[in-house]
């Protein structure tokens, strides 16, 4: 429960590909709302769904926690305790996959946000922490 | 984390509600007082409900009302019974799932234990009991009653959440509607969000249309998508090889300028994908391949 309604905070199980969608669909039409700018939503959406695609592909489960900071930025936090990512550098490398497909979410988030921190341990898990700046005209 | 209620043992349960066995003998003994006077709840509590439009819409039917009275009499006696063990948990999810099934909201059930337990404690109790040993009956009764409410609300919000998922998945499903626009020409509109599911059903079902039709374009409208992650992109190209290995060219319309820009930023080479801004690029795109020519 966020007691500063300024900045509510979501937080959405992703145990499935259903977990994953509606957390999508949810971000997509909350950002629509506040700030009306489908290029800022469908960004916002897109880092989402990676990031959780990434949990329930590799994790199996995990937590995710959008963060809207008084119209001023949006923080993802994706936290899950599965295997944790052996190799940073080479998993943030276009086109690298442990599982044979694109390879291309990791450093595409990082292309469409302005923070990006990552924390991985091997068998403890991964946390990736996002944040997009507004840019309100 | 995964929690489910539904794994826990019963024991676990009356741990999380700080539910011991001398919580129970305490509701067996305001039991004494209770169970005798049911029927005497029943009236009253049914006097409550008349008020609420709710219950009014539902137990329309002198039947129905009759068999929700009886089985709510059930209930409080096997609650004062207080005999819990999985047969009791059981009991309890029955109940959540014929709330959920009916449509009984979560805020109609709480007050109606609110009332039930008001009707316990001060309008049927006879003063029978030691103050002290009063306030520790109450504190039983309401921990079970929590207990309870745990369980029913537990099962009432799964089943919720997952008659949710299906509505939107059944609505995913008999969103591909793949109509044969022209001689050679299938089109399919595509709304909502693609995932891996649905691009299979997508793929499935233009490919036996492309087998039946022999259509030579297929025309893919994304201008209901709102995302388009790496997976989606991944799915659409495998679509678009599929389909020209039948002999069909695919062509992917509708790209919204903000589709367009987490594409490129997403770093995923387009030059294998036949794209256009809007569907009338791709309809006359499509015309030329079928060599026809429109003015
Ligand atoms: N949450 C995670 N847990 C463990 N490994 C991960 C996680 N997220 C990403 N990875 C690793 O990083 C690699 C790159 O991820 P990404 O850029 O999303 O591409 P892809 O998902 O297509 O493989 C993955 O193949 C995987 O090895
Ligand atoms: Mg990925």
């Amino acid at each position: 429960m966020d007691a500063n309604l300024d900045s509510p905070s979501e937080r959405f199980d992703i145990n499935n590909e259903d977990d994953v969608r509606g957390a999508v669909m949810l971000s997509y039409s909350e950002i629509m709302s506040r700030f009306n700018d489908a290029g800022l939503a469908t960004q916002i959406a897109t880092c989402i769904s990676e990031l959780a695609m990434n949990i329930v592909k590799y994790a199996q489960y995990g937590e995710l926690y959008i963060h809207y900071q008084s119209n001023y930025s949006i923080e993802i936090i994706a936290e899950d305790r599965g295997p944790g990512i052996a190799n940073i550098e080479q998993a943030m490398q276009d086109h690298f996959s442990s599982k044979g497909t694109l390879g291309l979410g990791l450093p595409g988030v990082k292309r469409m946000v302005d923070e990006f921190e990552i924390q991985s341990q091997i068998n403890h898990g991964t946390r990736i922490r996002v944040k997009k700046w507004i840019n309100q005209y | 984390m995964q929690t489910d209620l539904r794994e826990m043992k019963t024991s676990g349960l009356m741990k999380m509600h700080d539910l011991d066995e001398s919580d129970l003998v305490m509701v067996r003994k305001y039991g004494t007082i209770i169970s005798p006077k049911l029927e005497e709840y029943a009236v009253l509590f049914y006097e409550w409900i008349a008020e609420l439009p709710e219950y009014q819409v539902l137990f329309s039917n002198p039947e129905v009302m009759g068999r929700a009275r009886s089985e709510q009499i059930n209930y409080w006696r096997s609650f004062f019974n207080a005999r819990v063990d999985d047969n009791y948990v059981q009991e309890r999810r029955k109940i959540g799932e014929v709330h959920a099934r009916v449509g009984l909201s979560l805020p109609s059930y709480f007050a109606a234990m609110n009332v039930s337990f008001i009707i316990f404690t001060k309008k049927l109790y006879d003063g029978g009991l030691y103050s002290e040993e009063y306030s520790s009956a109450i504190s039983a009764l309401t921990k079970l009653m929590h207990f309870d409410i745990t369980i029913v609300v537990e099962t009432y919000s799964r089943l919720i959440n997952e008659r949710i998922s299906k509505q939107s998945k059944a609505l995913m499903e008999m969103s591909t509607p793949v109509t044969q626009i022209w001689q050679d020409i299938l089109m399919l509109p595509v709304v909502g969000i693609i995932d891996s599911k649905r691009a299979q059903d997508i793929m499935m079902t233009i490919l036996s249309r492309i087998g039946e039709t022999r259509a030579k374009v297929f025309i893919m409208d994304i201008s209901g998508v709102a995302v388009v992650d790496s997976a989606v992109a991944n799915h659409l190209f495998k679509i678009t090889k599929s389909t020209g290995l039948m002999g069909c060219v695919s062509l992917i319309s509708g790209i919204s300028p903000a589709i367009a820009q987490t594409i490129v930023n997403l770093g995923i080479n387009v030059d294998e994908v036949n794209s256009t801004a809007t569907l009338r690029d791709a309809l006359e795109q499509a015309f030329k391949i079928i060599g026809r020519t429109v003015t």
